[in-house]
């Protein structure tokens, strides 16, 4: 059986181009689309960003939505982004699933009516897509995809390059032919604050790897790609742009916001990708780093370089200087714009490098008319979730021969629940002080608490301190934390905010500090969806995908979720439902047998 | 100075919720980073916040921070000099 993912459409909306041809012309003329806020309405003009050049109102046209059908940014830049993949690929959107990335969700649109919400009725619609797997719905519907082919992966900046790596991983196990698979993020006054809290913006346009670099700018947008079997393509003669040759999640294990020094969960997820795709560091033509233009990042991520590459270091750049930091697109985009260098023929200017920084990658200048075989692309977020993509020249394997890979996909994987434990908000809370101390718990709020309370005894229980994978899913993420930061927002302007709350605010904020605690490097990934049932769901797949191919034994899998007071009102006023405050957490340790 | 020392000490605990620590345990001179109190670098950033909200000076690059927030009697000095309100 031919185990290729081919891909074989592509769709992009970022701040350079609102699709393929205006992408590639601004790549190729070196025009950045980072520049002052004209969508947002922010107090920090100082702060430069890329935004994509069309307004709600203009999307909503241009899509055709009907009047009075409440949509957030980033479902609109996510619809557009798709409608352009399946008009290339060809394929029926009824029969493909579709894998999202995103962490901003409908926060855009929450933010803005936020304290209105929490009073009275008129703008409370906005709930129900303001989670961000209920985004993934909103363009799910507009396609007419089922409901049950949808999965939202939140990794922060990594969260797209996760979603095409869980779209292949349903491909190569037999549970999809067809899978859309990509992110989409619109800027919202939540992020743009929270990372200036973080003190890691630039005011002026980003200079990754430049000795000069302040920090990163903020863009928006989304890109998807129609990810399909070799059996699809070959059945109903589809046109394949590349391969998705290899890929690799891992986990840094380091630090909340922070990447390591060697940038081990770097090095790691690029070796995965490269020995998946079965090529040496030599064979790679171009890397599109992950390159935000942090201090951090960029010295981590050229030590994780030159540990992979040594001396066959191949031309690296990074575009974020044309489309700023699309966080949980980033991923995507970035796919999308290697696969528009692959086809053309250039390698994207590292824009505006000027200065080497000491210990750090040269990158490239820019180069047309150049062969690229392979190209990897870097992914790198908060909790430590870094991800790596090679993607391959189309041609180089369709006439090869079939590699005889015992299938995956079929036979009985037999498994077994070594320990389990469920808190909700009627049982007893965990006991953290068990396996923290209090000056490592001074920053967790109490989903935090439990959810680290359940996992950690539920390795215990299973005599387990270090997991394969650790797979977890959440349906509102950290609300707590992110309530307060939202709430002071709206009540007391953008200023004075607390870079505790908004670190800890992203959806994958407690797989990361698992990861930290259990010094855990390996896959490391974390799903929302609204239903607690359907997101445990999608955790236990995604174990057995990973078990049928051998990558791992076993796996920490997890929901965490809460329902703070005024959540609870909400959904009351909402949907009439009386669910209860508190914090629910599940852990189970799952062992292949 | 020894009143803002004991505000700081009380600013500090609250902001970053030093549970089960009162002034009397954080000593002038003692080093708030690494040994010392065990902070990091997610805590210089709510310094940072502290200063600015409650004192009106702003930091625009963190690593000023270093020296500023070397233990109490650096902080407080700092403060004395640069408050504006």
């Amino acid at each position: 059986m031919d185990n290729t993912i081919f891909i074989t459409g592509a769709g992009i909306i970022s701040a350079i181009g609102n699709n393929k041809a205006e992408t590639k012309q601004s790549l190729l003329a070196k025009e950045s689309g980072i520049g002052e806020l004209h969508h947002l309405q922010s107090a920090h003009r100082e702060l430069p960003c890329g935004e994509v050049k069309m307004s709600n109102e203009e999307l909503r046209e241009m899509l055709g939505m009907p009047e009075g059908k409440a949509c957030n940014r980033t479902a609109l830049l996510g619809i557009e982004a798709i409608r352009q993949a399946l008009e290339q690929s060809g394929i029926a959107p009824e029969e493909a699933f579709l894998v999202s990335g995103t962490t901003v969700g409908g926060m855009d649109a929450t933010e803005r009516h936020f304290l209105e919400m929490l009073e009275d009725d008129r703008h409370l619609a906005l709930l129900a897509s303001h989670d961000s797997g209920s985004t993934t719905k909103l363009m799910a519907e507009y396609f007419g995809i089922p409901n049950g082919h949808t999965a939202t992966v939140s990794t922060a900046c990594s969260s797209a390059a996760n979603a095409l790596i869980v779209g292949a991983n349903m491909i190569k196990t037999g549970k999809a032919e067809k899978v859309i698979a990509g992110g989409s993020e619109s800027l919202s006054l939540f992020h743009l604050n929270g990372f200036n809290t973080l003190m890691v913006l630039d005011t002026e346009r980003c200079r990754p790897f430049d000795a000069t670099r302040k920090g990163l700018n903020l863009g928006e947008g989304a890109s998807f790609v129609v990810l399909e079997s070799a059996a699809s393509v070959m059945r109903r003669g589809g046109k394949p742009l590349a391969i998705l040759s290899g890929y690799g999640n891992r986990c840094d294990a380091f630090h909340q916001t922070a990447s390591s020094p060697d940038g081990e969960g770097a090095y790691l997820a690029m070796k995965e990708a490269l020995d998946m795709a079965g090529l040496s560091p030599g064979q790679i033509d171009y890397v599109n780093a992950h390159g935000t233009g942090t201090l951090n990042n960029d010295s981590s991520e050229s030590a994780a370089l030159k540990r992979i590459f040594g001396q066959d270091m191949p031309p690296v750049s990074s575009t974020k200087p044309f489309t700023g930091h699309t966080t949980s697109a980033s991923g995507s985009i970035e796919t999308t714009i290697c696969l528009l260098a692959m086809q053309e023929g250039f390698i994207p200017a590292n824009l505006g490098w000027q200065n080497q920084m000491p210990d750090g990658i040269t990158p490239a200048a820019g180069r047309t008319g150049i062969r690229l075989k392979h190209i990897m692309c870097n992914s790198f977020g908060f909790g430590g979730n870094d991800s790596s993509l090679v993607i391959s020249q189309a041609g180089s394997h369709i006439d090869a021969p079939d590699i005889p890979e015992p299938s995956c996909a079929e036979g009985v994987l037999r498994t077994k629940v070594l320990s389990r434990n469920r808190l909700t908000p009627d049982s007893p809370k965990g006991d953290i002080r068990k396996y923290m101390t209090p000056l490592e718990t001074r920053r967790l709020c109490d989903l935090q608490k439990s959810a680290m309370a359940a996992s950690l005894s539920a390795l215990q229980e299973a005599r387990m301190e270090n997991p394969d994978a650790i797979i977890v899913g959440t349906s509102y993420g950290m609300l707590e934390n992110s309530e307060k930061f939202l709430l002071q927002m709206c009540k007391e302007g953008e200023q004075g905010l607390s870079p505790t709350l908004f670190m800890q605010s992203t959806h994958n904020t407690i797989a990361g500090s698992l990861a930290i605690r259990t010094h855990c490097h390996g896959y490391n990934i974390t799903y929302t969806d609204p239903d607690e049932e359907r997101v445990l769901a999608l955790c236990r797949q995604d174990a057995e995908m990973l078990m049928r191919q051998g990558k791992i034994r076993n796996a920490l899998v997890g929901y965490y979720n809460e329902v703070t007071p005024a959540l609870h009102d909400m959904i009351l006023r909402l949907y009439g439902k009386d669910v209860p405050v508190g914090v629910t957490a599940v852990a189970e340790v799952i062992e292949k047998q | 100075m020894e009143e803002l020392e004991k505000q700081l000490k009380q600013q500090i605990i609250e902001v970053l919720n030093l549970e089960d620590m009162s002034p009397e345990d954080i000593e002038g001179d003692a080093p708030l980073f690494g040994d010392g109190l065990g902070l990091d670098s997610i805590d210089a950033l709510e310094l940072i916040v502290l200063l600015e909200k409650h004192y009106g000076i702003k930091l625009s690059d963190p690593s000023e921070g270093k020296a500023i927030f070397k233990s109490i009697h650096t902080m407080a000095g700092y403060v004395a000099a640069h408050r504006t309100k």
